[in-house]
Order: structure tokens, then C-alpha cells, then sequence
């Protein structure tokens, strides 16, 4: 797998590569100071892993990770002291380490990683579509969630913005839903309407609504109206 | 603090209107007590009392509570709500046969004078108006005897609630005082350095290792002194910063400037520590070219200026962006030291953060050389 150290102090990062020896299934192609070296570094070198220190000049991690074009990379987190952002990893159960880190606690960490390295398509010029599995990173307030985009039920323009809703949340992420369509598989989601696209596998009924359109209503209560010209081209889709 | 005061600002007026509502009601009741009281009386003695005695009655009733009322501003004014009751007494008395002084002349000037009633058969005018002002003087000294007896109550009252306020108050501080301690995130993040520089430069850890040493024991004895030399937290802001260049290297830069004159003056310890780590904190931190910080000592007009600078702007000073308060406070480092510094040498001193030019902000404070001494609770 590989990974990409975030973190301001050079002693932190070489502390942290030092750790990471032991494990062969890490390869530690990068190294980053700040957000902006970040972005730089994940375009060129396609890590599949971010150990990110939570506190930076500039820009956070948690504003590092917001500004990424999703897929988002497995994060492990990583913080001296800070008790608002343990609690928000462990409320909203992401892996975090805390400096001086534990190597006990980072064997820990790396068992967690699911297995499957490399997943990442090479940078084409055009982003690809995003896959089943892939993960955007949200968030909002003291909560952030790394979303996989089949848990995603529907996403709903809000000016430049856009409201996911997935289990019971429904945090903003910062992209249009214009965008977010640009990205997404039209294998297993639908633009019902201006502001709203649904996913397939989240339909739990369909109804015949005014003059031949459709109200469709998703597992966990959403109802979405699609006009009639929508609802031709659902049905086609539906069909296939 | 500034909730708290707005709070007992808000309490106080509330306070201050049910007084006022509660005032209302023992005039109005007890003077239409009173003058139901005296119906009675004309009743059962003297049945054939005729209307003009009782509006008489009314009259006076009327007067009564006129002249209390305007009475009770005098009271205010010459602040005998303030005063023991050994000096109350005299003047309670004397106030009293003056106020039934202005009685006995308004009431028998209406009556007589104003509306011409004839003056009662065979009872002799003096007798009758010294009757009436005997009378007078003892339901007015009575009046006063309440007022000032609720006054006594109300102030006692309020200086239990003020003497709690008060505790809370230096609670609080010492409170805060404990938690101006080192800050955590800085003790972790100066141990993991110090754990990558083991194998790095042994030499160097050995001497972070002391320094950090140094910098936590200052800090926990620090609560048990109320001044120490400016040299010994001097020598902590050294070991402090030595500490911080470990982790930021060539981002942190350091100048010192300080007057040699300055080195024995009093300073509430960690004060100087806790203007240096807000500047690391938001001047070198928050950028990632960090810059340089100077602290600078002079001793002027009775007492010791202090002076840290560092590179940013005011608004960084206090992020308003929610995802820098997981970086910890606020402001509260800053607004601890200057309440400290308050609580120790009372206003004289004082604690500010201002631009110096549009490129620097500079942390300011002005240390007299006495402390004063606060009243213990």
C-alpha cells in the first residue's frame, strides 16, 4: 500500500517513517509539510493511505481532506492532544494515532486497513467516475464521515453546494451537484430532477404521480417527483 | 466573565424592579389598612361621626402617604439605607417628628385654613394639633422602623450573594490559574519530537529531555507562587522555545532584547510563558513559513513592560474559522493571563494584543512592582 505522511514537523514525520519500517505492507512513497505539498504530492504519486496530523499551518487535515476531488484515499489520523478531535474520531469511528505514537497501536491501525491496495485508477485526464466503493470525505460541525458512494440514497443541490443524505445524516459537501453528477455512475444513479439525483439501490417504491410522471420513494422515507420526460427516460433505464 | 457580569447586571435590575413592585404594595396596603383600621375606631366610638370627619380622615390618610413617599427619596439621598442602626436610630426619630410636623401643618392648613371648617367645641387647638402630632410621629416613626428594618434585611441579603459572587469569582481564577499550566498538546507533541531526535541527535535529546524537565516542573510549582523573578521565567520561555525550534526548526526565529535592569522585577509566573506560547501557537503555527518572535523587556514608570511580537495579523489572533478551535482555545490563554495578572496587582496593570505594523501583531503588558494585596476569602 502506498502512503503519503502528512505532517508539518520533520521530526514527526521521520519518527513516523521509522515506525513504519517494520511493515512491509506499507511503502512510504511521499511526504507533506502542509495541504498545499499534499495535493501536490497525491497527484503525482497516487497514494492509496494519508498518516495526517489533524493540526497544520495553513489549512487543517480535516479542511485538507474537504478540499480533495473524491475518491478520498484511506486516512489514518494522527494528533499530539486534542481532545475535540479524538472525540470526533471516535464518535464517528475513524482511525486516528496519538503522538508519541503506540507501535502496538499502529499494528493496530495498519491489521484495519482493508486489503485491497492500488485501487486507484492512474491519473486520467478526465477524473473517473466513482466506484461502489469509493469514499467521499463529508462534513459537518464537530461530525465528519468517510461515505462510501453506494450508502449515498440522494443528493440534493443547495446553490453551490450539495446535501448527501446516507444512513441518518445528511451533511453538505462543498461541490455542485453538477459536478458531483459529472462523477458519478449513471449505472446506479439517476438525475430525477434539477435539484435531486437518486440512487437505484435505494428505491423502495415507485408511484404514478400527475400527468405520467413518477414519485419515487427510497428505502429510509425520501420522495423524489420526476417530471414525465424523467420518468420516460427512468423507465428505459429501469428496463435495461 | 463578561456573561457572568451581563447576568448580574440583568439580576440586579430585576431585583430592583421586584423591590420597587414590592414597595408599591406595603404603601398602598398598609395606608388602606390603616385608614380602614381608623373607620372602624370612628364606627364603634363615635357613631354619629358625619362625612365631613370621615373625608377629613381620608385627607389625611392621603397626606400620610404623600409625604412618606416623597419622604423615602431623602432617604436614598442621604444614604442612611447604608448606615448601622446605631446611627439609624436618632434619625429615624428626628425624621419622624419632622415628617409629622409637615403632617399636622398640611393637614390642619387644608382643613381649617383652606376649607374654613369650624374648629371643634370645647377641646383647645393646641392640645388637639400636639395630640395629633404625638400620633403622627409614632405612625411615622413606625413607617421608617419597617422601611429601614426590610432595608437592614435586603442589605444583609445582598452582600451574602455579593460575598458568593465574589468566591466564585477567585474560584474561577484559580481554577484558570491551574490550567495555565503547559499546554498538552505541546507536552506530546515536544515528546514525539524528542522520540524521532533519540536516534537523530542523542546529544540534543539528552538537553530536550532536561529542558522539558525544567519547563514541567516550573510549570506545576507555579500555582504555589504569586510572583518570581522575571530571570526565572525568563529562563523557562528559553527552555520553552528551545523546545518549539526542535519541532519547527528554521520556522521558528528568536530575539531577545532584554534590558538588564528588568531581570530581578516581580512577574506572576508563567504570565511571560503564556504570551510566548500564543504567539508560537498563532504567529509560528498557523504559517507555514512561520517567522520571527522578539521579546522585549524595558522597566519604565514604576514598573515592568514586557513586549512579545510575532509576525500574523490581529484577526489571526483569534481564528474565527470553527476548525482551529480543535487546536484548543480561543483568546482563553491570553484573557486567563490578563484576569492573573488583574486578580494579583489590581488595575495598574495591564494585559493588551494589538498590531504593531499591518505584518505584526504585538502581546503587551505593563507589570507595577508591588502587588496588591487582594482581600483574602
Amino acid at each position: 500500500m502506498k502512503a503519503l505522511l502528512i505532517d508539518d514537523e520533520r521530526l514527526a514525520r521521520n519518527e513516523l517513517r521509522r515506525l513504519l519500517a517494520d511493515f512491509s505492507a506499507i511503502q512510504i512513497v511521499g511526504e507533506a509539510a502542509n495541504a498545499k505539498q499534499a495535493r501536490e504530492q497525491l497527484a503525482a504519486l497516487q497514494p492509496d493511505l494519508f498518516f495526517l496530523d489533524v493540526q497544520m499551518p495553513g489549512e487543517t487535515g480535516m479542511e485538507l481532506l474537504e478540499s480533495l476531488e473524491p475518491p478520498v484515499p484511506q486516512v489514518i489520523f494522527t494528533t499530539a492532544y486534542d481532545e475535540f478531535a479524538v472525540k470526533a474520531f471516535e464518535l464517528n469511528a475513524l482511525d486516528y494515532l496519538l503522538k508519541p505514537v503506540d507501535p502496538a497501536r499502529l499494528a493496530a491501525a495498519i491489521e484495519r486497513l482493508p486489503l485491497k491496495g492500488g485501487a486507484r485508477a492512474p491519473a486520467a485526464e478526465k477524473p473517473a467516475k466513482l466506484a461502489a466503493e469509493d469514499k467521499v470525505f463529508v462534513r459537518e460541525g464537530d461530525r465528519c464521515w468517510f461515505v462510501e458512494v453506494k450508502q449515498i440514497r440522494l443528493l440534493e443541490s443547495e446553490g453551490n453546494y450539495t446535501r448527501v443524505h446516507f444512513e441518518d445524516a445528511q451533511p453538505q459537501l462543498f461541490r455542485s451537484l453538477n459536478a458531483m453528477e459529472d462523477r458519478l455512475d449513471p449505472k446506479f444513479f439517476f438525475r430525477a430532477n434539477r435539484r435531486q439525483i437518486i440512487n437505484f439501490a435505494w428505491i423502495d417504491k415507485i408511484e404514478p404521480w400527475f400527468s405520467g410522471g413518477l414519485l419515487v420513494q427510497l428505502k429510509g422515507g425520501a420522495k423524489v417527483e420526476l417530471s414525465r420526460r424523467q420518468a420516460q427516460e427512468f423507465r428505459e433505464k429501469m428496463s435495461l | 466573565m463578561t456573561v457572568i457580569e451581563q447576568n448580574s447586571d440583568a439580576n440586579d435590575r430585576r431585583r430592583q424592579r421586584a423591590k420597587e413592585r414590592l414597595y408599591v404594595l406595603c404603601q398602598m396596603g398598609g395606608w388602606t389598612f390603616f385608614l380602614l383600621l381608623q373607620l372602624v375606631f370612628i364606627r364603634v366610638f363615635n357613631p354619629k361621626a358625619d362625612s365631613y370627619q370621615l373625608a377629613a380622615l381620608v385627607q389625611t390618610m392621603t397626606l400620610g402617604v404623600l409625604i412618606t413617599h416623597y419622604g423615602r427619596r431623602y432617604l436614598t439621598q442621604w444614604g442612611w439605607k447604608e448606615l448601622g442602626w446605631r446611627k439609624l436610630v436618632p434619625r429615624i426619630l428626628g425624621f419622624g417628628a419632622l415628617q409629622s410636623t409637615l403632617w399636622c401643618i398640611a393637614g390642619y392648613g387644608l382643613y381649617y385654613g383652606g376649607l374654613q371648617m369650624d374648629w371643634p367645641e370645647k377641646v383647645s387647638p393646641v392640645a388637639l394639633v400636639l395630640a395629633s402630632w404625638i400620633n403622627g410621629s409614632i405612625v411615622l416613626v413606625g413607617w421608617l422602623c419597617v422601611y429601614f428594618f426590610y432595608q437592614l434585611f435586603d442589605r444583609f441579603n445582598r452582600l451574602d450573594i455579593e460575598r458568593l459572587r465574589l468566591i466564585a469569582t477567585v474560584k474561577e481564577a484559580e481554577l484558570r490559574a491551574l490550567k495555565s499550566q503547559v499546554n498538552p498538546h505541546f507536552i506530546f507533541n515536544a515528546l514525539n519530537s524528542l522520540r524521532a531526535l533519540i536516534d537523530e541527535d542523542p546529544v540534543r535529546a539528552r538537553q530536550a529531555v532536561t529542558q522539558l524537565a525544567n519547563l514541567l516542573r516550573y510549570s506545576l510549582q507555579s500555582g504555589q507562587l504569586e510572583t518570581v523573578p522575571l530571570e526565572d521565567e525568563l529562563r523557562i520561555v528559553n527552555d520553552y522555545l528551545a523546545l518549539e525550534q526542535v519541532r519547527h526548526e528554521e520556522r521558528l526565529r528568536l530575539r531577545l532584547d532584554v534590558s538588564p535592569e528588568t531581570l530581578q522585577l516581580p512577574i506572576p509566573p508563567m504570565l511571560l510563558q503564556t504570551l510566548v506560547e500564543n504567539v508560537v501557537k498563532y504567529g509560528i503555527s498557523a504559517s507555514p513559513d512561520g517567522g520571527e518572535i522578539a521579546i522585549i523587556t524595558r522597566r519604565e514608570s514604576g514598573g515592568l513592560h514586557l513586549q512579545v511580537t510575532n509576525p500574523g495579523e490581529l484577526a489571526a489572533a483569534t481564528p474565527a474559522k470553527p476548525s482551529n478551535t480543535a487546536a484548543g482555545s480561543t483568546g482563553v490563554g491570553l484573557r486567563n493571563a490578563a484576569d492573573r495578572l488583574r486578580l494579583l496587582f489590581g488595575d495598574t496593570a495591564s494585559l493588551q494584543l494589538r498590531s504593531l505594523t499591518p505584518k505584526v501583531v504585538v502581546a503587551e503588558a505593563h507589570i507595577p512592582l508591588q502587588p496588591s494585596k487582594v482581600p483574602a476569602t
